[in-house]
């Protein structure tokens, strides 16, 4: 029968297959044509830009890699990557570590109360801006209420953004705030999926949760941890929104991450050449990072 | 010296040579010249054009123009400026600008018109040009264009706490040494206050910072070099770190005016050494109305020489009508406006403003109000305008004053090495053209 | 090493409590930041931070005294439907042919204009739309936020339509179904839940997104979080304003987020395992 059927749709297709394969094309072509029309342009231009450098008379000259030579040599470009990957690494690892553990216990959970999920929604639905407001109002050495917590039960205060040393790791947690949730629902959704047989085979075994975990749960949940990875990847290397709220990429240069060093070459230092150049080299930073993630998930699927 | 002098202060009124100049052209001059015109209006959300943009329905009943505004917070309000006029658009017609900071900057980017034709030829009778401060019109004035209008005047002062103060046993500060010795005398007397708070956030700073370098007999740059390294440049930024590190709130390498003026208002800092402007700010709800002082900053080893600057009214080069615009910022910038805001806590940069009954009868009402007119005397007598270094690349410039200053607090290096990094950083910046 | 039987009934408490830690963490910011929207103006900045405090509407009152608020939230409303709307009439259709094809470049592609970072849009665009004379315009605003929506919708609806038995459109082929049809008639509606939660993450995170707005929209369009900065400024230290318009600001995507939690939450696991 199924064979039948399927003979059938084979002669059907070689006759519209052309239409079908048109219809197709045109049921995407809305979406591609719209994308192209409003990157292409921008891509092109920010190109163009970084061949040019605003020079500080303002007069405007072409001067090729220019720009790019410069970079190579600018020590604060070099630190701006450093800061830009520590804050990825740390902000990372913190989202996966606490992500699986949080989507753990939720699994654990016979059932999810709506209470919970929406908590567990609520801050990565909160506007980053209004997210990094609030930190700012709570973290503030002097006037916020975390210091009075840490005094209060005996521990010491910090000066949370203002210290050169702790603003990568406060603003690595104000970000795990806001997106271990999200994490934590994804990995949640490839627990779900994962075929109970495993966890009864390994139960007849006699293996402790533990093991079961490390063994089995993990390994079976590598593609979904990948595909968390990739998602937060391509907004933690384009770190933006809180610094810009809160910190501007200070105290001194201590936050000074790529995009907020590009967004002050252009916006504050008015060297928009430079800042051009700056932008595309951490977009294909943050392209070949999304690539080379693909390749991993492939490799790690089962 | 790059150092521009504030002479045309308010005590030395030149009012007999008020409206002389614009006489000529007065006559003839209409208001509803450019009747049902629109003008937009880029405007930096701060206690200025809060003043002025109470009085929108006055301008536009007045000239029959529609006045469009667009206000942002200033690091926003700068990033689409930049925007609009790279892409020089005719989008808008008036911004606001703070000559000190980008003046040169944008002068040389062509991003103003030239005022000096329309200030010339298109005045009100009463618009009193010659009434404007000197020292501000020179300031804003490029390769002989004037680039913006002066709209009000101010510079950072000490506010400091009477009651705290006595309770201490402190006398008001009579030199810079003088707020150290106090500073301390606070902290071991009363720990629950911070006994003194200024900005500590990198590209804020500059503002407060040049006038202790200048109090103290430094100078940004002596012939065409970088001079942060020089005793004096050392001494100055030695002794503001020290202030802040050892007598500010904790974290105040992110404090800049909100945090700042926050902290005073709520009582928990002795002294502030903060912008003019804040005055409303830190009176709100009336609680430091009493106990507040306010003096300029005192002297140093290179006597005073308080920070002086103001917010420009400026036209955009690529506007498509700047005479309408013009009428516009002649009205912002007129005796009758000045006066409107004057009695709104903003200082006005004309003399013959210091006199007026009605400006006189606000500035009694409070003593602590009389206290900052007199220190607002001061300023434009002896004011300097030099916020970070006297080159187009100004903005840049204060970045590295900042982080000198922020490598001091945080103990990150000491005040050799930090003034040899940045001498080293500005120099290049210099040298670029 | 043997560990020592723990019953169910312990671990299951063990589970609920540290459930419990975690939801206290989420929360804590997000009251305290609602609370202070209620503290007298002064009070926010209070130390040591009062808990009891006479609650008023003072805040509220003075935020939309002061400010267009509403008029804003009407922008960003305009700005934000428009936008997820084009994103779901646009997306819907790519998503299905991409499931169907299983040629995902085109996905990618929408997705690329994600990972440059959103600052090097701004001068582009701004001359882009000044030469169609759009500056200002709701239409630019909407078109902007829709590169934002449209990955969004893409991504959310490529699982579930992948999730639609293969079998179900050969069906209907056979019955002569165009493809278009299939996917209007058959497919669209297998997937209603899917639709919603892409509909809802756009909305939100077209809502949220603050950049734009902030060269492309004029005084008249300015949108409620592009306009958020002002709340705040120079001359004034009002946290307990800027508090509540905070929470104001938040209300709508965590309010609509709550309302559609149940889908959410399945539309974000299932995306995850396929996507």
């Amino acid at each position: 029968m199924v064979a039948l059927e399927t003979a059938v749709i084979r002669e059907g297709e070689t006759s519209g297959q052309n239409q079908q394969r048109l219809e197709l094309a045109a049921l995407s072509a809305p979406a591609v044509l719209f994308t192209i029309g409003m990157i292409a342009f921008p891509v092109v231009y920010t190109v163009w830009l970084s061949f040019q450098s605003f020079s500080s008379t303002g007069k405007q000259s072409f001067v090729a890699f220019g720009n790019y030579a410069k970079l190579i040599s600018d020590n604060e470009f070099w630190h701006g990557l450093w800061v830009t990957l520590a804050l990825y690494l740390l902000s990372l690892l913190l989202q996966l570590v606490l992500g699986v553990w949080l989507a753990l216990a939720l699994f654990q959970a016979e059932r999810l109360s709506g209470i919970v999920r929406s908590l567990f929604i609520s801050p990565f639905m909160m506007p980053p801006v209004v997210a990094g407001m609030m930190w700012l109002v709570i973290l503030d050495p002097s006037l916020g209420a975390a210091n009075y917590i840490l005094t209060s039960i005996g521990l010491p205060s910090s000066d949370w953004l203002a210290s050169p040393t702790w603003v990568i790791p406060t603003i690595a947690l104000i970000d795990t705030w806001q997106w271990a949730p999200y994490v934590a629902l994804i990995v949640l959704g490839g627990l779900q999926s994962l075929p109970p047989s495993v966890y009864e085979a390994a139960q007849i075994d006699g293996a402790s949760p533990f093991k079961t975990l490390q063994r089995i749960t993990l390994p079976l949940l590598l593609p979904t941890i990948v595909t968390a990875t990739i998602l937060r990847s391509v907004d933690l290397l384009r770190f933006f929104d809180i610094i810009y709220i809160t910190t501007q990429g200070g105290p001194g240069n201590a936050s000074n991450t790529l995009n907020i060093y590009g967004f002050r070459a252009g916006f504050e230092f008015f060297n928009i050449g430079y800042a051009s150049a700056l932008m595309l080299t951490l977009t294909t930073i943050v392209f070949g990072a999304v690539l080379a993630f693909n390749r991993l998930r492939g490799a790690v699927a089962w | 010296m790059a150092t521009r002098s504030i002479v045309a202060g308010f005590t030395l009124c030149v009012i007999a040579a008020g409206g002389v100049v614009s006489a000529a052209h007065g006559a003839d001059f209409d208001w509803q010249k450019f009747h049902g015109k629109t003008v937009t209006f880029l405007a930096n959300n701060n206690p200025v054009s809060q003043a002025l943009l109470t009085h929108k329905a006055d301008f536009e009943k007045l000239t029959g123009i529609t006045l469009k505004v667009d206000t942002y917070q200033e690091q926003q309000m700068r990033q689409r400026l930049v925007t609009v006029m790279n892409a020089h658009s005719d989008e808008a017609d008036v911004f606001m600008t703070l000559p000190s900071r980008e003046g040169a900057q944008f002068a040389a980017a062509g991003w103003y018109e030239d005022l000096t034709p329309m200030t010339k030829n298109e005045v009100a009778p009463d618009y009193d040009y010659a009434g404007l401060s000197r020292a501000l019109l020179t300031a804003a004035t490029y390769s002989g264009k004037l680039t913006s209008m002066p709209m009000n005047i101010e510079g950072p002062v000490l506010y400091y706490r009477t009651d705290i103060f006595k309770k201490c046993g402190v006398d008001q500060p009579k030199s810079i040494a003088d707020i150290e010795t106090a500073a301390k005398k606070i902290k071991a007397c009363d720990p629950s206050i911070t006994p003194f708070v200024s900005r500590g956030l990198k590209p804020a700073l500059p503002y407060t910072f040049s006038n202790f370098l200048h109090n103290m007999g430094g100078s940004y740059m002596v012939d065409g070099k970088s001079a942060l390294c020089t005793p004096k440049g050392k001494a100055a930024l030695d002794t503001y770190s020290r202030l802040l590190r050892d007598y500010g709130p904790p974290g105040v390498v992110n404090y800049s005016f909100p945090q700042i003026s926050a902290l005073y208002r709520a009582g928990r800092a002795a002294m502030d050494f903060e912008a003019s402007n804040e005055l409303r700010t830190v009176m709100e709800g009336g609680e430091r109305l009493q106990d507040t002082a306010l003096i300029p900053l005192p002297p140093g080893d290179g006597g005073q020489v308080p920070t002086a600057i103001g917010w420009g009214i400026a036209i955009s080069a690529y506007s498509k009508q700047p005479e309408a615009a013009w009428y516009f910022v002649q009205w912002a910038t007129s005796p009758t406006v000045q006066k409107m805001m004057a009695v709104q806590g903003i200082a006005p940069p004309r003399s013959s403003l210091a006199n007026d009954p009605d400006y006189r009868k606000w500035i009694d009402e409070e003593p602590v109000r009389k206290q900052w007119q007199a220190a607002l005397d001061v300023l434009a007598a002896k004011g300097a305008s030099e916020v970070g270094y006297p080159i187009v690349a100004n903005p840049e410039s204060r970045e590295f004053i900042g982080q000198a200053v922020q490598d001091l607090i945080l103990k990150q290096k000491t005040v050799d090495q930090a003034c040899a990094d940045a001498d080293k950083a500005l120099n290049t910046l210099i040298a670029q053209k | 090493m043997t560990s020592m039987p723990v019953s169910d009934a312990v671990l299951r408490r063990l589970n609920t409590l540290q459930l419990a830690l975690a939801g206290i963490i989420i929360m804590a910011p997000v009251a305290w930041m609602v609370l202070s929207s209620f503290k007298p103006s002064f009070e926010v900045t209070a130390y040591p931070p009062s808990l009891i405090f006479s609650p008023t509407a003072e805040n509220y009152g003075e935020l939309i005294k002061t400010t267009p608020f509403f008029s804003y939230a009407v922008n960003s409303l305009i700005v934000t439907v428009g936008s997820a709307g084009i994103g779901l009439i646009f997306g819907i259709p790519a998503a299905f042919a991409v499931s169907w094809t299983r040629i995902s470049w085109p996905a990618i592609l929408t997705l690329a204009a994600r990972m440059a970072p959103g600052t090097l849009f701004l001068l582009p665009w701004y001359v882009m739309f000044r030469q169609v004379g759009l500056i200002g315009s709701y239409t630019a605003l909407i078109l902007s936020h829709a590169v934002i929506t449209l990955p969004i919708v893409i991504w959310v609806l490529l699982p579930s339509f992948d999730n639609i038995p293969r079998s179900v459109f050969e069906a209907a082929q056979v019955d002569g179904c165009s493809v278009t049809r299939i996917l209007w008639r058959i497919a669209l509606p297998l997937v209603g839940s899917g639709v919603a939660v892409a509909a809802i993450l756009a909305f939100v995170f077209s809502w949220n997104y603050f950049l734009f707005a902030l060269v492309l929209s004029n005084g008249d369009t300015k949108t409620l979080i592009a306009a958020a900065f002002n709340f705040v400024g120079e001359g004034s230290t009002q946290w307990g304003v800027l508090m509540a318009a905070a929470t104001l600001i938040a209300l709508p995507p965590l309010v609509l987020a709550t309302l559609v939690q149940r889908w959410l939450v399945a539309g974000l696991t299932l995306g995850a395992v396929k996507g």
